[in-house]
């Protein structure tokens, strides 16, 4: 064992998990303190809004066994308050008054549900999701013919939508937007969602600014929207995105622009305080550009970087980011982040149910939406990717595979 | 259970399948450079192992999702690839050789 101090992990989602299995896997010989607020095992959030809800068993999945932790030496404490961090002196201090010194200090603190703070939505029947007790409390409400009414139609809202109306529940979906998972992805796939919800027997209302929620004596709930229309549910689901946990970065002096800057090896502006995950603003290979992404495959790669960079390694490429989403059975998965000035190309008939839209930036595919077509999926990452040029004809050729549409590859995208 | 694993630089490692896990878990925990993207959800194919034949005999051909996923990653062989996520533990599967499969991109 090395006489180094240890590295010290703030938030044991994925992102932090992952930061102490790399560093421990590129040879990290001293220790790891991994920290979370929350008590028990880390767990995998996205089935949280999928099978854990609909499914038989409530169970957290384990991000990993607890022989990972033993066998890896990872010191694991959950149910810790951090309380700050000193960046010069690179200190974490817990809430038990203690403190530890740390030779790399790793913000892995992930992100919270935006509050919903119109009046009356701190009602008992008014909900949000993102921890496991989140879960646990929604589950227990939804049963057959609760009439639930959930704000924001993003994935979250989107695939608890899903889940509710499997379990028998009366589903509306208020959104501000014009249009389903408007953020994410593009008309086509909006309005073929939307369909598949509704044959489901979800119902929609568009362009719900809700303003008020209100409670009768006998429970039942109120929304009201800006324009005068008004919902009436037995619980509501705020589903309206997620804001970086970047508290400890700004009480600490750090960089902060919605969410932590940090450099392409994931360090702050404070020398040996890296920053990972949903929290991280990370530099996007354009002079002067910074996004922070909500996804598995950033956390994880975004971890590995930063425990290559605490361990002097050659930095790895990040993973092309992706997401996917089941909904009625209908698996959407996307690769690559699209622009809304992207070309658009459909492949294969939306009325057959599986189908993709591609999107050519000069081009070049820079993202692909799969609606269960996970070939095109595995295809579609790897020529975005490799910054492939694609021939339009063979893409829309359902007789081809995607593959072959491919022209030459390294043209820089941005 | 041992499970014997041809890493991508052709080392040799021996490693201890726990029952309860899948091989995926075995494999990623185990520090194999495995990325597992989707945490074992059938959704990316970052698992990818070659089973020797005569496992592969027994856990036979991947199907649905699965193989939909596999046949279309560069280093597809149909008589060996599965992703290792979906290969749960069991006895008749003493004496299993895997081998990680190049990486897509």
């Amino acid at each position: 064992m090395s006489t180094h101090l240890p590295v010290v992990i703030v938030g044991a989602g994925h992102a932090g998990v992952q930061a102490a299995a790399s560093l421990r896997r590129r040879g990290w010989d001293a220790g790891i303190v991994l920290l979370d607020a929350q008590p028990g095992l880390p767990y995998e959030r996205p089935p949280l809004s999928k099978e854990l809800l609909k499914g038989e068993s409530a169970e957290r999945v384990p991000l990993r066994k607890p022989a990972f932790f033993e066998s890896n030496d990872i010191d694991l404490r959950t149910d810790v308050t951090v309380t700050g961090i000193d960046p010069a002196a690179l200190r974490v201090h817990l809430g038990d008054g203690t403190a530890i010194e740390a030779s790399a200090i790793v913000l892995a603190t992930g992100a919270k549900p935006r509050p919903f703070t119109v009046p009356g939505a701190d009602l008992p029947g008014v909900l949000q999701l993102r921890t496991h007790d989140d879960l646990l409390a929604l589950r227990a409400r939804i049963r057959p013919g609760v009439r639930l009414a959930i704000i924001g139609a993003g994935y979250i809202g989107m695939e608890v939508a899903s889940s509710a109306r499997a379990l028998g529940a009366e589903v509306q979906v208020l959104e501000f937007m014009d249009r389903v998972m408007s953020r994410v992805t593009s008309p086509v796939v909006s309005a073929a969602m939307t369909e598949l919800h509704e044959q489901a027997g979800v119902r929609f209302a568009f362009g719900v600014a809700a303003s008020e929620i209100t409670q009768t004596a006998s429970g039942a709930l109120t929304i009201l929207a800006a324009d005068g229309r008004s919902f009436e549910a037995d619980l509501v689901l705020a589903g309206v995105g997620i804001l970086p946990n970047d508290d400890l970065a700004v009480a600490a002096g750090l960089e902060v622009r919605d969410g932590i800057l940090v450099d392409e090896r994931g360090q702050t502006s404070a020398p040996g305080v890296y920053a990972i995950g949903d929290v991280a603003q990370w530099p996007t290979g354009v002079e002067g550009q910074t996004r922070r992404l909500e996804c598995i495959a950033n956390a994880t790669g975004q971890a590995d970087i930063a425990a290559a960079a605490i361990v002097a390694h050659e930095l790895p490429e990040l993973e092309v980011p992706w997401f996917w989403t089941v909904q009625h059975g209908v698996r959407l998965q996307t690769a690559g982040l699209w622009h809304p000035e992207d070309e658009r190309v459909l492949r294969g008939d939306p009325a057959t149910g599986s189908y993709s839209i591609a999107y050519l930036r000069d081009g070049v595919l820079a993202a692909i939406d799969t609606v269960n077509a996970l070939g095109d999926f595995t295809h579609g990452k790897r020529l975005i990717q490799t910054r492939t040029s694609v021939d339009v004809q063979v893409l829309t050729d359902v007789t081809k595979k995607l593959s072959e549409a491919a022209r030459d590859a390294s043209v820089p995208v941005h | 259970m041992k499970v014997a694993v041809t890493d991508r630089d052709g080392a040799g490692h021996e490693l201890e399948w726990d029952a309860a896990d899948t091989l995926m878990e075995t494999l990623r925990d185990q520090g194999m450079p495995i990325l597992a993207s989707c945490g074992g959800q059938r959704s990316c194919a970052t698992c990818h192992v070659y089973v020797d034949e005569a496992t592969f005999a027994k856990v036979g051909e991947a199907e649905g999702e699965e193989r939909e996923l596999l046949e279309e990653t560069e280093h597809f062989r149909p008589e060996a690839s599965r992703l290792s996520c979906q290969l749960n533990c069991s006895d008749e599967l003493e004496g299993i050789q895997v081998t990680i499969a190049p990486e897509d991109f």
